[in-house]
């Protein structure tokens, strides 16, 4: 049974023109232990940060043109958490969250819910739930954990490196599009969202080529790293990234 | 598209895809410009980081960029932006790091030869401040004179100070003063590179590397007390310690680097006609204090393979006689007159020296914000 929550107090998006993000609600909050009854809001989750600095990067957009369309468009998706739900609504506008809708369903119908939802990106720190929905058509990508520095900047990072599961190659341009239409909006001196680029196992080549590849899907990159096979460890973690896509062949052309 | 040496990446029109956030799948077949294949060029793999010896250069070393320089430092970042993707298909022109690069691939080729399996060869690496957008026309430039960097941080005005401690460098050479010493002050040895007025020939086979003594090879202790006491003081001192080695500076490990990989060719025979060759270049004189300096070195089981003792004299006409690919001094004094010879020359902002007022000629010297 699925039901779907408008946050009255978010300003709704255009759907049709913004960049629809779908985010767990086990991952913005912290639920687990949490007493039913309890009517405390619930702790900030790791998707937290990033849902802040995706709040930034519609700010400075707003700010750069007040009737602004191309926007994240937050959806909190909510499986198996019917008895939270008011809780959950309670928390966001406690935040003062830019999220535009709810979804609460069951679990299993939740890849159709991203679907039903026109999810442009569904973000999970649980690489097996970004497979799944990869496989199902929506383009998806991993939630890092929280970095030690805290950052303002909306962090994306492409990782060019090949992924054991073929890529949805198809949705992945497609955000892809929309994240550099954003970008060019900003101007290259806005620090508010940066993309960045990280070719591990391959060369100059490799990585000569996602540049490419990225730019034809209209997605400008502002850092490049190349590691030609050194330690990728090290780098992950200064680069310190919200999101990741680590499918790589489909930058591989 | 076909990325072999010497070719160069473009899309489909020559230029900039439009990035109106169209959401239609570019397929990426447009992507690539249509080459009729070339014969594969084998690279060798890259060494791991813990093995080789890392060497970072910033692009202003080590392609020449005076021209983008001055747009950025005039016109803006957007503006250097928009024409560095506009010449993307141009390559750059060699800076003054180039001759050293090729010097240190030349010793690689011959380490390979010598030692098939070895990963203890020169990792050059490229580490700019420069926004990836500027990357293409850097990987376009690097495919057209045939370099062998396969690794390299964009870092879109972030430091790249984790980044050089992260991957092991041994050395970092920039034209930015500031993130030189930055990186000294995290113990990664680190110089300032100038580019000389007219460049003198060097080897393409065998590197030549020189150092000053103090405050470089070793700790500026000595040059404090010349400083504060004078001439006359410095030698009594030096020769009441000759046999106290001096402090390490902070090229002591570069140099180190250098003489295990001498050693490499040693052992097969090579030692006459080593590809590796080190010189110390100070003002120290060999009848007094340089012995001091020598017995420092000996201490560390280090070896240098020529010492010239200049007893104050300058060191322009010796560094010409040398022709090094790079001499390192903390002293702009000499690192000016080095260039004014003809002869790559970096400096290396410790110690004392840099306390007390120096003359600053060189026309390359900029501030920390522009881009690298």
């Amino acid at each position: 049974m699925v039901s779907t929550v408008r946050n009255p107090e978010a300003k709704q998006k255009d759907a049709q023109r913004a960049l629809v993000v779908a985010l767990t609600c086990q991952e913005l909050f912290h639920l687990g232990g949490a007493e039913v009854s309890s009517s405390e809001p619930y702790a900030p989750g790791v998707a937290f940060p990033l849902l802040q600095a995706m709040q930034v990067v519609n700010e400075r957009l707003l700010e750069l043109n007040p009737e602004e369309t191309l926007l994240f468009d937050v959806v909190l998706l909510a499986a198996d958490c019917q008895q939270h739900q008011d809780r959950i609504i309670a928390t966001t506008r406690h935040y003062g969250l830019d999220v535009s809708r709810f979804c609460f369903c069951s679990r299993d119908e939740f890849t159709h819910l991203l679907l039903r939802e026109r999810t442009h990106l569904f973000l999970c720190t649980d690489a097996r739930q970004v497979a799944t929905a990869s496989h199902t058509g929506v383009a998806a990508a991993l939630l890092q954990p929280a970095p030690s520095r805290p950052t303002q900047q909306l962090r994306v990072l492409f990782c060019t490196d090949p992924a054991d599961r073929p890529g949805t190659s198809q949705q992945v341009c497609q955000v892809a599009g929309l994240l550099g239409a954003m970008r060019s909006r900003l101007g290259v001196a806005c620090g508010a969202l940066s993309i960045i680029l990280l070719t591990v196992q391959g060369g100059r080549e490799s990585c000569g080529r996602a540049l490419l590849t990225l730019r034809s899907w209209g997605l400008g990159v502002d850092e490049a790293y190349c590691l030609a096979g050194a330690p990728g460890g090290p780098a992950l973690s200064l680069l310190a990234p919200h999101i990741l896509f680590p499918d790589g062949s489909a930058l591989q052309a | 598209m076909s990325l072999n040496n010497g070719q160069t990446l473009t899309n489909s029109a020559g230029q900039d895809s439009a990035r109106n956030g169209s959401t239609s799948r570019a397929s990426w077949e447009d992507a690539r410009t249509v080459r009729k294949p070339s014969t594969p060029t084998r690279k060798p793999k890259s060494p791991n980081p813990e093995n080789a010896i890392t060497i970072a250069l910033s692009a202003r070393v080590l392609f020449n960029m005076e021209k983008e320089q001055q747009i950025y430092e005039q016109r803006g970042m957007e503006e250097y932006i928009r024409y560095q993707v506009e010449h993307e298909t141009e390559p750059f022109s060699p800076g003054p790091a180039f001759s050293f690069v090729k010097a240190l691939e030349a010793v690689n080729t011959q380490l390979r030869e010598l030692y098939p399996n070895n990963e203890e060869l020169f990792d050059v690496v490229l580490m700019t401040n420069n926004h990836a957008n500027v990357g293409l026309r850097l990987i376009n430039t690097i495919n057209h004179h045939q370099l062998f960097i396969e690794r390299f941080c964009m870092t879109g005005g972030n430091s790249p100070i984790g980044y050089l401690k992260a991957y092991h460098t041994n050395l970092y050479l920039s034209a930015d003063p500031g993130k030189v010493l930055e990186a000294l002050e995290e113990g990664i040895a680190a110089a300032t590179m100038f580019t000389p007025e007219k460049m003198k020939e060097v080897s393409e086979t065998q590197l030549r590397v020189a150092f000053d003594g103090d405050a470089v090879l070793f700790s500026d202790e000595s040059e404090q007390i010349f400083k504060a006491h004078g001439l006359d003081k410095f030698f009594e001192h030096e020769k009441a310690h000759e046999n106290k080695p001096l402090d390490h500076g902070p090229l002591k490990g570069f140099l180190e680097a250098l003489g295990q990989l001498q050693k490499k060719f040693y052992s097969k025979g090579q030692r006459m006609d080593c590809p590796i060759r080190t010189y110390l270049v100070t003002a120290r004189s060999a009848a007094s204090s340089g012995t001091r300096a020598l017995k420092t070195l000996r201490s560390w089981g280090l070896e240098i393979d020529e010492a010239l003792f200049l007893a104050g004299a300058p060191k322009g006409p010796m560094l010409e006689k040398i022709r090094p690919h790079i001499f390192f001094d903390d002293q702009m004094f000499h690192v000016t007159g080095a260039a004014e010879a003809g002869m790559v020359a970096c400096h290396v902002p410790y110690g004392i020296a840099q306390r007390v007022g120096q003359k600053k000629q060189l026309k390359d010297i900029e501030g920390p914000s522009a881009p690298k």
